[in-house]
């Protein structure tokens, strides 16, 4: 069960580069990651590139408040192998405590930087030096808070609205002020504002596209639109009051988010579950994975103008969600797991429910195949398109599907194994093009292979408890990381845990935040018509972008 | 909840109060606005995908006469407010709203639209806490996320509303001191680094984090199992 420290290099020339008092190993079936290193400010350009030379991808960039400075926390990771491991720099208050920290920007080596920075600026107010547009990222530009300082004590009553009229004020001017001299500039090109209300953007993204013609030349993803200060909120919050965020994290798929934050605190924790609550686990993850790719399916063909397999896939959705109901008694935003457990057990008529959706499902899938994958209509539209080379994927931090598609075989069940998935026989499909297609093809097989899971596992679920005994309601002082493969990609929480009742700090590294950083290279040369199928491709819940 | 005395645009309770008395006019219009609605394809969050979900193949929300929906403002005559409202995207729900023709309804689905849900606590900074603190609504329909029955119960009793003649909208006032409930908020204070570091070393030695699974599982699980 102890795992074994895999020696790497970065590890040899990170002793070789910093104080050994600054390096501590941890257990990665605990901590989640390998090792950390706290880094001195000037050198972690220099540690950076060093990463990238050796194939690290950034996994993502936070920030945690401590009353003498701010700790701004990097997670490296590879493809293949877990082989997690986290820097750490200080970004220095100054005496009051106020947001004065500063710190290096690495956006010149890694663009998933860009938006990470931009983040912790937003959040923090620490400024990235040499970042070349720090601007906010989640709150509106004029807003004048870091909420996730701890010197930030909430907003006085009814500011809600207060704010709210300030910004139907400001609104109209906001645009002009942004981008005056780049419209006024260049005739041929223009700007489009596609979004926040959008019926395609899946939710409320803005897309700023810089048109020449019907030609895209550049764009820029605004988000923000549906921040819901999730991380916040869990900061006041103890911890199994946090269930309800992890449910509405990604509503789509919310089953595997329960699922990230169930291991982390079993970890911090050290709770081995029973087998029957990871056979369920696995189960009703699986099932939810399909209903989400369904979901996917159904509404990215809608936008590329088939609206009958969106009918199709509902169709489908809805008796996922039937047996999904009869087990969690919710359709959509689940919050059925458990610390050790899941909320109750699974009724008798699920088993002979799935026992037929399997077969029927197959046989559906074989209608897909039909109907979409063979078309010769849709391959002509989407081969070829939105391309996304292993180099962006690798710069921008893409995990998931839109990373399978590009020829990777990364899945973390795989990479980095939870639950029964090590004794579970699936394949990991990857296509090797990149394009809208092979992104396609890679989540219809994700569905093969799941019902493939299924399949194994529903003869095999064993008797016994449904949950764990009695546990502590505060989790151990530490920092603790875990991360699963959710629809989406790769999702992880990042936990500082002070000993209280509730976190210190939970970070949530969500997978489509990422992804959707990497539309920005995606885009230009694409016609605007295929603006939709490139956005839709990459399978985007905005909430979880904006958290 | 306190209604608006005078929004001055929301004064359709009595129709036609003028010289000539159209009521029989008015009410055969409003039948057909109440059989022909046409909501804004529009969404913010979970509740979204139940909407689509609603007008997909099992709930059909096309049986009722309601499920032509339009993407652009300026041809919908009912907006679903369905999801979180953060305040960033509060400027464009108003001017969508504004950019509807009227007459036009509007519902709130689920709890964030009605009043914050479950994304409320005291002291909080990101959303707006019920969409009819900037425009009016005619039916809230409670539920995170509602299901599709209860959404298309929802627009059936907005129906029923425009066809009686009562749609006027509920708006409450822009200032609401009391949103936010007096639960005492447990902001955390910062702590200090070097003592958060500490205990990692000497204190309480190691026995939190190093021991692998097996040796802190037996911890645990010791206490007798609360069922």
């Amino acid at each position: 069960m102890v795992s074994t420290l895999v020696k790497t290099n970065i590890k040899d020339w990170l002793l070789e580069t910093i104080k050994p008092e600054e390096f501590s190993e941890k257990n990665l079936k605990v901590a989640g990651i390998l090792f950390e290193a706290l880094v001195p400010q000037n050198k972690i350009a220099e540690v950076a590139r060093e990463y990238f030379s050796q194939g690290y991808f950034l996994e993502s960039i936070t920030a945690v408040d401590f009353s003498e400075c701010l700790e701004i926390v990097y997670h490296f990771n590879q493809w293949g192998p877990a082989k997690r491991s986290c820097i750490k720099i200080l970004a220095p208050k100054n005496a009051s405590g106020a947001p004065i920290a500063t710190a290096p920007s690495i956006t010149s080596i890694y663009k998933a930087a860009d938006w990470f920075e931009r983040e912790i600026f937003d959040m923090f107010g620490v400024v990235f030096q040499g970042h070349p547009h720090l601007k906010r990222i989640l709150l509106p530009e004029s807003s004048t808070i870091h909420p996730l300082l701890k010197s930030f004590k909430g907003e006085p009553k009814g500011s809600d609205v207060e704010q709210c009229l300030k910004l139907l004020k400001e609104d109209a001017e906001t645009f002009e002020i942004t981008y005056p001299q780049s419209i006024k500039q260049q005739n041929n090109h223009y700007y489009l504002n596609m979004g926040p209300q959008h019926p395609s953007t899946h939710g409320v993204l803005r897309l700023l596209l810089h048109l020449d013609g019907e030609r895209v030349l550049d764009a820029e993803p605004v988000i923000g639109y549906s921040h819901r200060h999730h991380e916040k909120m869990m900061e006041i919050q103890n911890y199994l009051a946090c269930w309800p965020n992890f449910g509405r994290l990604d509503y789509v798929g919310a089953m595997s988010y329960n699922f990230g934050y169930a291991l982390l605190i079993e970890k911090a924790m050290g709770v081995v579950p029973p087998p029957r609550v990871e056979y369920i686990r696995v189960l009703t993850t699986e099932l939810n994975r399909i209903a989400s790719h369904l979901l996917w399916m159904g509404t990215f063909l809608l936008d590329l103008g088939g609206f009958t397999p969106f009918f199709y896939c509902f169709d489908d959705r809805e008796k996922v969600l039937d047996i999904l109901e009869a087990a969690t008694g919710e359709r959509l935003t689940y919050d059925y797991f458990r610390f050790g457990g899941v909320d109750h057990d699974i009724p008798q008529e699920m088993v002979p429910a799935i026992k037929k959706f399997i077969p029927a499902f197959k046989e559906r899938l074989r209608d897909y195949d039909k109907l979409v994958t063979k078309n010769v209509i849709f391959e002509h539209r989407t081969k070829g398109l939105g391309l996304l080379s292993k180099e962006n994927a690798l710069a921008y931090g893409v995990t998931g599907p839109a990373l399978r598609g590009s020829g990777i075989a990364m899945d973390l069940r795989r990479d980095e194994p939870y639950s029964i998935y090590p004794e579970l026989d699936f394949n990991i499909p990857t296509r090797t093009d990149g394009d809208v297609y092979s992104r396609y093809v890679v989540r219809v097989k994700e569905m093969e292979e799941s019902l493939k899971i299924i399949a194994q596992i529903i003869d095999k679920i064993p008797a016994g408890d449904f949950k764990s005994g009695k546990l502590p309601k505060n989790v151990p002082k530490g920092e603790y990381y875990s991360s699963v493969e959710s629809t989406r990609g790769s999702f992880g929480i990042y936990l500082v845990s002070d000993g209280t009742l509730n976190p210190y700090r939970i970070r949530l590294r969500t997978p489509s935040f990422s992804n959707l950083n990497a539309i920005i290279d995606m885009l230009p040369g694409c016609l605007i018509s295929d603006v939709i199928a490139v956005l839709g491709s990459t399978d985007i819940v905005l909430p979880e972008i904006d958290r | 909840m306190e209604i608006d005395k005078n929004p001055d645009y929301l004064n359709t309770q009595s129709p036609a109060p003028g010289l000539v008395n159209l009521f029989r006019v008015e009410d055969v219009l409003n039948l057909a606005r109440a059989n022909s609605l046409w909501p804004l394809t529009f969404g913010l969050a979970c509740c979204a995908i139940e909407l689509m979900a609603g007008g997909a193949a099992r709930f059909d929300m096309d049986r009722f006469g309601f499920g032509v929906f339009r993407p652009s403002p300026r041809q919908a005559d009912l907006m679903i407010v369905a999801g979180t409202i953060s305040r960033k995207m509060v400027p464009c729900i108003k001017t969508l709203y504004d950019q509807m023709p009227s007459p036009k309804y509007v519902i709130a689905l689920g709890g964030c639209a009605t009043a914050g849900g479950p994304f409320k606590y005291p002291g909080q900074y990101a959303i707006l806490e019920g969409i009819d603190k900037i425009i009016p609504v005619n039916v809230y329909v409670p539920g995170c996320p509602p299901r599709p029955e209860a959404l298309i119960a929802g627009i059936m009793e907005l129906q029923k509303q425009i066809k009686e003649g009562k749609t006027q909208g509920v708006m409450s006032p822009a200032s609401v001191q009391d949103s936010q409930d007096g639960r005492p908020a447990d902001y955390k204070n910062a702590i200090s680094r070097a003592d958060f570091r500490k205990p990692f070393d000497p204190a309480q030695g190691k026995p939190p984090a190093p021991p692998a699974p097996p040796a802190a599982a037996a911890t645990p699980a010791a206490p007798t199992p609360s069922a």
